[in-house]
């Protein structure tokens, strides 16, 4: 009978040994447990703000939908299994493909809902609200998406949105996201994010196991706040222009790849237009199909890639505004001097070819703008060549070329490339050709033509010809004007604090070049003067074309300049790729953004002629 | 035999005379107990029928009523002349318990009730009490006359039947309830060691080919979710099944009650329905998400003291049949308070044996009433017993 008592006190000391383990020892586990089972967060969302033009034209707004989401909390075990294959068959997914959503949403925020159908259409809604009873934690929430008044128009620079990528989701998470938030991905929507983001309300309740509200209701609550509006430097007549431009001469030319342009107030280096072509449709992103995205992604014109600060390209005879500065600026070349320019010159044992292999007699720095003449500068090369120092290179780069303008984008801006001794070393191949380890003669006379290895963006030259027209500034392009309440207050200014460069170079020497670009856009002899030549004198165009030789055997058009010339209001680059002469391809694309820019009749340009 | 029943005789009408050694600590540690349990169903109830907050307490507190009603008849009752009809109570358990097959209303899957109409009978809760009672009749009589491994196998057998009757019900949990009483019997009245260490081994054989080498082979003795039951406990944590889920939140209910607990209105476990039958099987992690370690221990030291005082009843007996009475129900409520405790904070398979005295249902709360009422009587019989002996 002792042993009948001995095992009573063994039994209930187990007992509270081992509830002292559950209760003392690791009790706030399961007190933190038993606070996710009583607490439901309801998030009521806030509309992400609206992207305007500089007049306050929508190009992006928030469209209020209903998503159909699910409580991971209470999809759990067999019942739960069987609301979704209920819902399966409802919406015609294999269950295991909400199976799989509300299994990842239960690992990484368990107490949120996770969207299983975007914006459901009313049939599906019907059909929810009737079965409340057989679908527990299945719901609709009302939510807000990406609309685009303008379809794909300016699609590049907006970018796009959609759900944080599990690359990045720790450092949403840490800055109060919700793991199923809609953030900016690309372009101006990644980079404005912190003022377009809407801030959800949070109204934390008491829930009983069956998902009812009880006890004291509502435990905390948070209003929604909706995001600012941004509203950008982009004039949404100019971007129209541009684009449509863009697309007629990528069509019109028939073995174009793509085209990009952009137009800057040349004096804040404000973007009044930039676009890419081909394009995407940005919602693709935040509402697509993964076939559908997957389709922008591999479509083989990469209409993804932004080739207005991505495409890198040889600069051609656009290039040439940029030699005649060095030229200038470092005394190789003295005001008024007349140079020989035959069709090609005989330099270091070696036959260097004009285009075409024109000649032009003895001509000034301005006529050789004018007329593009290749030999001339081949001259200004030579006296480089023989000068130490650099001067081609220091020029460029103060013009800003071979690096990233800074415009506010987060990705996908390129360097583009001036070439040096430094870059000849590194990529050239010592056993086989160790002669190209050097920087030859040749180097310098492909370099003055914007050839050999130069590369450059649309926005590089659009920023470079805006120093040359604004008297030496640098600017920084900017495409946010700035952030804006509902009623259009300012609440904060994002162009006038962007910084501007002084290029350091007498008036005297940017009128020449200045005289150079205006002759060759209205010249008798003019490489532009067939498009520009017809503009009223007040928009008369400055500029120059370039037709770039690539590896793709048709040649690249380029066409950079400014308007009015005597007091710029706007600079354009446009490239055609594979679009043959500038001044056939790329230069109506310019003179039909000016035209939509400064107000003049686009059926006043030209459309361009068989020549250089 | 015939002169141990002469001196009882004697005895009785002293004990009659006046309530003689009545175990206050039993009655007392049953009554609070009770209050507690009554006290406790409400708290934790209020919302599970709508519109009527008080649908399970009221019902309780009658069930309690009438419990202490029979407790207190208990204590007047003449067990020599019962003993005398231990066949026909015999008879009686048996068939009720096998009338549950015929006419009985189901639960769950589980027919273990009768319907008389006003009340649901559960025959097996009242058969636990009168299987004591003959086991423990039919054992001191034969003690130290038959052969210990016959009387064994032949107590062994008289429990079998009604076992095997309520295992078929299906309700496993009460004929492990029979098992226990009939080995706390065997264990007090001295059978040889060799006999639990036997029995000890065919349960665990058994338990071995029904839950894991029969199902292999594709026979199916228990039902999927007594299986689940059975063994959630084996698995830490949820598993999915319904038995895990019962497990993991009556975890987080004890767990976060914490040292002091979260009193009654902060019970949300309880309250806001995550922990199911937190009325009947799982009324102990209410009391210790409500009232912390310090409420729950202090449950488990009362358990500890009603546990104490039937044993101290068990040596007071004046006769062996009333030793092994209170050897059964000892045991039926050590097992009970154990396996249900245990259940609960996830040391013991999940069996549906409801705590004594606390969880909800009229049949247990009256039986094991009745049972500590036939304890007291033992006790006052006892004690009457030793004064006699002394003068």
């Amino acid at each position: 009978m002792a042993s009948f008592a001995g095992v009573a006190i063994v039994l209930l000391t187990i007992l509270v040994v081992r509830l002292w383990f559950l209760q003392v020892a690791s009790s706030t586990g399961y007190q933190q447990r038993a606070e996710a089972n009583r607490l439901r967060t309801v998030i009521t969302e806030a509309p992400r703000g609206a992207i305007t033009d500089r007049q306050g034209v929508p190009l992006v707004t928030s469209k209020e939908v209903l998503n159909l989401v699910a409580q991971p909390q209470d999809l759990t075990g067999a019942q739960g299994r069987k609301t979704l294959v209920h819902l399966s068959t409802a919406l015609g997914h294999p269950p295991r493909y909400f199976q799989a959503k509300v299994d990842k949403a239960r690992k990484t925020s368990p107490f949120e809902a996770v969207v299983l159908k975007e914006d459901t259409p009313p049939d599906l809604q019907a059909y929810v609200e009737e079965r409340r009873a057989q679908l527990p934690g299945i719901e609709l929430q009302a939510a807000y998406r990406r609309a685009y008044p303008s379809g794909t128009l300016a699609a590049h620079l907006l970018g796009y949105t959609g759900p944080i990528a599990a690359e990045s989701a720790t450092s949403y998470l840490d800055q109060g996201y919700l793991g199923n938030e809609i953030v900016g991905r690309a372009g101006v929507e990644a980079q404005y994010e912190r003022y377009l983001r809407g801030i959800a309300g949070r109204q934390q309740v008491e829930v009983n196991a069956h998902g009812d509200v009880v006890g004291r209701g509502v435990i905390s609550q948070s209003s929604p706040r909706p995001g600012q509006t941004l509203r950008l430097s982009i004039d949404i007549k100019v971007q129209r222009a541009l684009e449509a431009a863009l697309k007629d001469e990528v069509i019109a030319a028939g073995t174009s790849t793509g085209a990009a342009g952009v137009a800057l107030d040349p004096t804040t280096g404000a973007v009044l237009a930039m676009a890419s072509y081909p394009t995407f449709m940005p919602s693709v992103f935040e509402l697509g199909t993964p076939r559908e995205v997957q389709r922008v992604l591999t479509s083989p014109g990469r209409p993804l890639l932004d080739r207005a600060i991505g495409g890198e390209y040889p600069a051609a005879s656009t290039f040439k505004a940029i030699t005649a500065s060095a030229a200038l600026a470092s005394g190789l070349y003295t005001t008024g001097e007349k140079i020989d320019s035959p069709g090609s010159l005989m330099l270091y044992r070696t036959r260097f070819q004009g285009f075409k292999n024109k000649a032009f007699g003895t001509i000034t720095l301005p006529k050789a703008l004018e007329v593009s003449s290749d030999t001339f500068f081949y001259t200004l090369a030579d006296r480089s060549y023989r000068r130490p120092g650099s001067p081609l290179q220091d020029w460029s780069r103060r013009f800003g070329l071979g690096q990233p303008t800074g415009i506010d984008l987060t990705e996908g801006e390129s360097a583009g490339l001036i070439p040096d001794l430094a870059y000849k070393r590194q990529t050239c191949d010592r056993k086989a050709d160790p002669i190209n380890c050097s920087w030859r003669p040749g180097d310098s006379i492909n370099m003055s033509i914007g050839q050999g290895n130069v590369l450059v963006t649309p926005l590089q030259m659009a920023v470079a010809y805006s120093a040359i027209a604004n008297g030496g500034k640098v600017v920084t392009p900017t495409l946010g004007n700035a952030v804006v309440d509902a009623d259009g207050r300012v609440l904060r200014d994002l162009l006038s604090v962007r910084a501007t460069r002084d290029l350091g170079l007498p008036t005297k020497i940017l009128n020449q070049v200045k005289q150079g670009l205006l002759l060759a856009a209205n010249g008798n002899e003019g490489t532009g003067t067939p498009v520009f030549g017809g503009l009223p004198p007040r928009f008369r165009v400055a500029g120059k074309t370039g037709t770039a030789e690539n590896p793709s055997k048709v040649d690249h058009a380029w066409y950079v300049g400014y308007a009015p010339a005597n007091s710029p209001r706007i600079a354009v680059a446009v490239v055609v790729e594979r679009g043959g002469q500038g001044s056939n391809s790329a230069a109506p694309a310019v003179c039909q953004t000016m035209s939509a820019a400064l107000g003049f009749d686009g059926g006043q340009c030209g459309t361009g002629a068989k020549t250089n | 035999m015939s002169t141990l029943r002469r001196r009882t005789d004697s005895l009785e009408a002293r004990a009659r005379a006046g309530s003689v050694g009545l175990d206050w600590w039993l009655l007392i540690g049953t009554l609070m107990t009770s209050v507690f349990g009554i006290y406790v169903m409400r708290a934790a109830t209020e919302s599970d029928v709508p519109g009527d907050p008080t649908f399970f307490f009221s019902r309780q507190l009658a069930y309690t009523l009438v419990g202490v009603v029979c407790l207190f008849f208990m204590l007047r009752l003449d067990l020599d002349r019962l003993s005398r009809h231990v066949w026909t109570i015999y008879a009686i358990a048996v068939a009720s318990v096998g009338a549950v097959l015929v006419l009985g209303v189901s639960a769950r899957g589980s027919t273990r009730w009768i319907d008389l109409g006003v009340v649901r009978l559960q025959p097996s809760e009242l058969a636990k009490v009168a299987l004591a009672f003959v086991l423990a009749v039919v054992v001191a009589e034969r003690l130290r006359v038959m052969e210990p491994a016959r009387l064994t196998l032949m107590t062994l057998g008289l429990a079998m039947l009604p076992a095997i009757i309520v295992f078929l019900q299906p309700d496993l949990g009460t004929s492990l309830v029979y098992l226990a009483i009939t080995l706390g019997i065997l264990w007090v009245a001295g059978q040889p060691i060799t006999h639990f260490v036997l029995i000890g081994g065919i349960i665990v054989t058994l338990v071995v080919l029904v839950l894991y080498l029969l199902p292999a082979i594709g026979l199916n003795v228990l039902q999927p979710y007594q299986v689940g039951r059975l063994t959630s406990f084996v698995n830490a944590g949820s598993d999915g099944t319904q038995a895990g889920y019962q497990l993991e939140q009556s975890k987080v209910a004890i767990g976060s009650g914490g040292a002091f607990g979260k009193g009654p209105s902060g019970a949300t476990q309880t309250i806001n329905d995550f922990l199911p039958e937190h009325h009947t099987d799982f009324v102990f992690a209410v009391v210790a998400e409500m009232f912390g370690f310090l409420g729950a221990g202090l449950l488990i030291g009362v358990y500890f003291i009603i546990i104490w005082r039937a044993i101290v009843i068990m040596r007071l007996a004046a006769t062996e049949f009333e030793r092994l009475i209170a050897a059964g129900i000892a045991a039926m409520l050590a097992f009970e308070v154990f396996v249900n405790i245990g259940m609960n904070v996830g040391i013991m398979p999940i069996t549906g044996i409801p705590l004594p005295f606390m969880s909800y249902g009229g049949s247990h709360t009256v039986t094991n009433l009745v049972a500590v009422g036939l304890l007291l009587c033992i006790g006052m019989r006892g004690r009457a017993a030793a004064a006699v002996g002394a003068t």
